[in-house]
């Protein structure tokens, strides 16, 4: 053995360990000392997660402070990223116990993909069991976190679901579209009524907790917590007890007809509004929805039920739905007569039960006649003869013109989304709609024609075959033209359409609200208020954030002498022989009316009946559509005398 | 025994090896008091490592009481032995991890590759001592190396790369003190290197064919760039610097570290345990550490270069190349400088194999000691 060289070789193999050592050493120097700032953020951005506390949204009450819409508690799943790779067992086991499809919740997950941090929501208003499932897999089920949160909560139930809406889950064109406003995937909005007008309002302001976590993002300790902000509460118009009778004589009415026989009896509205502020103190829709659904988890076939039901439950017929007026329309056409001076409505004609056009005899709704009939008397047993004859009289300009005023041609504005405007029918109006049932008609024949000519002379090159194409195609093309043209008596406004017009049919179609609004303007003596259903926006800590006056869109021009003595027809309704006497035959407050009963093609009348009362002090107008029921007085004026019993507190 | 006994063991080298032992039961303790499930021991690692430890100096004992130089008449037997040993594992062992690299004997799981380490330096540095100066072809190098390559196929087929990638360094450490030439050695290092590296490269690029499987490629690579997988693959190693960085100059207190005591650090009581030292007790700390693992690979040196024959500076230079291997490979994962290949860190790491075939190469190396020439001037 030589010594000298494994001294000397030794040497080497210490340089070399000195080597690793500095290399260690000096990597330590960096991550340690150069780098330490941007590892504890590391560390920290591990170990912190901020756990987002829900505010509860603004509750919503009534006019008199009764709660409609509260929040309740409920537990929600949610998942929180561990930066772990079985993920997908995790997702498994969550779908088994949660009943929901994994690729749903993975479909949850991606949406999130970039903000990894937070806790995606997989499941709200989760039973107590299944929590306790959870809780009992704890080990298998990583990274699932259950938290309390709001969700709403309806103390009436149903009552007034259409008015107030729903709430559910921020869906991902709405949410692109207030991304700026902060909302998060898994966030609560507003989908219909209230709850989407004031979605700024309700909303509160989300409060956080900061947790320490663990690897498997378990929760070790608070670290802090920013409480969340309730949003604003909304006051109402509304009046619970008068909305609770409008519903149940509304649900009753329907459901009596089509017991009765009216197999199409399915729906109907109502509407209450206050005439000396437009105040809406009831709004109803049959057949309604539960919101309380919306507050858990719906399966499809729920929600097939709820939004593709051939009855249209999520519809508010009371805004969205028009309806030929009917006899209801009779007072439009009965101030059309006193401005234009066409009648002294003191005078009195006879009435013989029919009104000859030409060839044509209409028939009115009382075999017979109603003998001699003034205006009043007119309005009180709904004399179709007298207004025909009105109707004629005046035009259908000025018919149209009076029914602009009352606001019938256009949406009143009320806040809530999905309102329609009405169809006040005019020449115009008529050449459009039959035109376009016209092109819809001969449209594709003329473009048959073209297509199997153009394959006739593809096939041909034969100049003379060619000729004698083109000539049976024009031939063929005027003919269809011709027909075409014979339609153009349709097309134009004919005598029979002013008829059907002065009487509420024909191209006639309102609202239930513009009826109301309608009959408010009669009312109260020609002021057209435009509806509205928050009086107040209170923050939580019960200031006052906004107030709402009411406010006036037109005064109605038709002089207060005419509305008056339309004022004392309507009046005479529910007296003697009119047509709604029986109905309310002794109740107490006398009650302005009018029945209306609005032929529907192919299927059963519509019954209408409008009302305002007190008869000689007006506060509230009523208007109630009930679908295919038949006769006006029989089936929507005991509805209105459901209302207004609650109104007055009478019982 | 007495003062002569005393008088002939390097106490420098045994009392660092002690202050590493210790100060990796300390580590041991935080790595695993937080994370022990309820009703468990919080200090049923430590207590299970000080047993190992006590076995472990029992060896260490038994180990350095012989003569080395008896060994060299056992070499075939013992070579032969770990060969058998090796084999059976394969055959009867258990799986763990997907890798079949256990014996189970009760509640304790045997690792022969750890025990054949210790048995390659012995055997190697028998064979390599017969051949004194004989190493200066290329061709020498042919025997040692075909010597060294069947148990180290055998580890590979459980499949250890760590551990069959230290037999690698102990040849090249105990060839090069035997007399190989350096050129030839670091030639040979360098095309290892190259092919190796080439054919990885051309795996990943072109998908040909490596007797590696997928994850064990996987886990080569991502240090280069743990964060295009860091929710998968490079997990471990972005915790790890994280929590080595986070520690800072001074560390974040022993039982104080978030990563650790949160469980964001995987294996962190095993492979990662310098990352622990690294969150808790900072760039003092890991130097303390390093300090020591010097002093100790420094002893060793010491004794390779005073040994009596050559198969002393033989098994000394086994030794040491074995200790600074695992430390730099180990260390170097944790830092995000190596691959991610499962070596432990000698005398800290928990784990019973290990302190036993640890505790045995102190044992050499003090053997080596006793039995160094005193030459007196």
């Amino acid at each position: 053995m030589v010594r000298k060289a494994v001294e000397q070789r030794s040497r080497v193999l210490l340089v070399l360990v000195g080597l690793v050592f500095a290399v260690l050493a000096g990597r330590l120097a960096q991550l340690q000392l150069l780098e330490t700032e941007r590892f504890q953020t590391l560390a920290r951005e591990n170990r912190v997660r901020l756990i987002p506390i829900v505010a509860p949204r603004g509750e919503i009450f009534d006019r008199q402070g009764q709660k409609l819409v509260g929040n309740r508690p409920v537990y929600t799943v949610s998942l929180v990223y561990l930066g772990q790779r079985d993920l997908h067992a995790v997702v498994e086991g969550l779908a088994a116990i949660l009943g929901q499809s994994a690729a749903e919740i993975e479909a949850k997950i991606t949406e999130r993909a970039l903000r990894l941090f937070e806790p995606v929501k997989i499941a709200r208003g989760v039973p107590m069991e299944v929590v306790t499932q959870i809780e009992e897999r704890r080990e298998e089920l990583p990274g699932v976190v259950i938290d309390a949160e709001p969700v709403r909560e309806y103390p009436y139930g149903a009552l007034a679901a259409h008015v107030l809406g729903y709430v559910r889950e921020i869906s991902g064109p709405e949410l692109a579209a207030n991304r700026e406003k902060g909302y998060r995937p898994g966030d609560l909005f507003g989908k219909d009524g209230l709850e989407k007008t004031f979605e700024e309002y309700l909303r509160g302001k989300d409060g956080a907790r900061e947790v320490e976590v663990d690897a498997l993002a378990r929760p070790v300790r608070d670290l802090g917590r920013r409480p969340p902000q309730p949003g604003n509460n909304l006051v109402l118009t509304l009046d619970a007890r008068v909305q609770e009778a409008a519903e149940r004589a509304l649900a009753e009415a329907v459901n009596a007809a089509r017991r009765a026989g009216h197999r199409d009896a399915r729906g109907g509205a109502v509407v209450v509004e206050d005439v000396r502020t437009g105040g809406i103190v009831a709004m109803a829709s049959y057949p309604t929805y539960d919101p309380t659904v919306f507050t858990s988890y719906l399966s499809e076939s729920q929600a097939r039920e709820l939004f593709s039901n051939s009855d249209r439950l999520m519809l508010n017929r009371a805004i969205a739905a028009g309806y030929p007026p009917g006899s209801t329309f009779k007072m439009v056409v009965a101030a059309a007569g006193l401005e234009a001076q066409k009648i002294d409505p003191e005078a009195a004609v006879p009435d013989p039960g029919y009104f000859p056009l030409g060839n044509q005899t209409f028939r009115d709704w009382k075999p017979g006649g109603h003998g001699r009939v003034d205006l009043r008397r007119a309005i009180q047993v709904s004399c179709d003869v007298y207004f025909w004859r009105l109707g004629l009289a005046v035009g259908i300009e000025e018919i149209a013109r009076v029914a602009r005023e009352f606001g019938l041609d256009r949406a009143t504005g009320i806040e809530l989304p999905g309102e329609t405007g009405g169809v006040v029918p005019t020449p115009e109006y008529k050449y459009a709609l039959v035109k376009k049932s016209l092109d819809r008609q001969y449209k594709p024949k003329l473009e048959e024609i073209e297509a199997r000519y153009a394959s006739l002379l593809g096939q041909t090159r034969d100049p003379e075959t060619r000729r004698q194409l083109e000539t049976e195609k024009q031939k063929e093309i005027d003919r269809v033209l011709a027909r075409y043209n014979s339609h153009s008596w349709d097309l134009q406004w004919q005598t029979y359409d002013t008829l059907n017009t002065a009487i509420g049919q024909g191209y006639n179609l309102y609202t239930p609200l513009q009826l109301a609004n309608y009959v408010a303007a009669i009312a109260n003596g020609g002021y057209l208020w435009k509806p509205y259903l928050v009086q107040r926006i209170v923050g939580p800590d019960g200031q006052v954030v906004k107030e709402f006056t009411p406010q006036l869109l037109a005064r109605v021009n038709v002089r207060p002498e005419t509305l008056a003595v339309i004022r004392e027809g309507m009046a005479l309704v529910t007296q003697g022989e009119g047509t709604a006497a029986g109905i309310f035959w002794g109740f107490p407050v006398p009650v302005a009316g009018k029945t209306g009963t609005a032929e529907v093609h192919g299927k059963e009348d519509h019954s209408l009946f409008v009302a305002f009362a007190p008869a000689d002090d007006p506060q509230v107008a009523v208007a109630v559509v009930v679908e295919h029921a038949g006769h006006g007085s029989a089936v929507a004026a005991p509805v209105a005398r459901e209302v207004l019993k609650a109104y007055f507190g009478l019982e | 025994m007495g003062r002569k006994y005393l008088k002939n063991l390097d106490l420098t080298l045994l009392v660092t090896a002690l202050s590493i032992v210790l100060f990796g039961l300390v580590a041991i303790s935080s790595a695993t008091h937080a994370t022990a499930a309820q009703g468990e021991d919080p200090f049923g690692f430590v207590k299970k490592q000080v047993l190992w430890v006590v076995l472990g100096l029992v060896v260490l004992w038994a180990v350095q009481s012989f003569d080395y130089r008896d060994l060299s008449r056992y070499a075939v037997w013992l070579y032969v032995a770990n060969l058998i040993m090796l084999a059976g594992v394969l055959l009867v062992g258990s799986t763990r991890l997907g890798a079949q690299r256990w014996f189970a004997l009760g509640p304790f799981m045997l690792q022969p590759s750890e025990f054949s380490k210790v048995i390659m330096i012995v055997t190697l540095a028998s064979l390599l001592a017969k051949r004194e100066g004989q190493l200066l072809r290329l061709r020498d190098l042919l025997l040692p190396m075909a010597f060294t390559a069947a148990p180290m196929l055998l580890i590979l087929k459980q499949p250890d790369l760590g551990t069959a990638l230290v037999l690698t360094a102990i040849l090249l450490g105990m060839l090069y003190m035997a007399g190989a030439r350096p050129s030839h050695l670091a030639g040979l290092v360098l095309t290892g290197l190259v092919v190796i590296g080439g054919a990885l490269w051309a795996h990943v690029r072109y998908g040909t064919w490596i007797p590696l499987k997928e994850y064990q490629v996987v886990r080569l690579l991502i240090f280069l760039d743990p964060w295009q997988d860091w929710q998968g693959a490079g997990y471990h190693v972005i915790q790890s610097q994280i929590a080595i960085g986070s520690g800072g100059p001074w560390g974040r207190g022993l039982y104080n570290g978030s990563q650790n005591q949160l469980n964001f650090l995987p294996e962190q009581h095993t492979d990662f345990i310098f990352s622990v030292v690294g969150e808790e007790l900072g760039f003092a700390g890991a130097l303390v550490l390093l300090t020591l693992y010097f002093i100790l690979l420094y002893r060793g040196i010491r004794i390779a270069a005073q040994a009596r024959d050559t198969m002393g500076v033989l098994i000394a230079t086994g030794v040491v190349s074995m200790l600074a291997f695992h430390i730099l490979v180990n260390i170097g994962m944790t830092v995000g400088i190596m691959p991610v290949t499962g070596v432990p860190l000698p005398l800290f790491s928990y784990g019973g194999s290990a302190m036993l075939t640890n505790m045995a190469a102190l044992g050499l190396l003090l053997n080596v000691y006793r039995r160094q020439q005193r030459i007196i001037f």
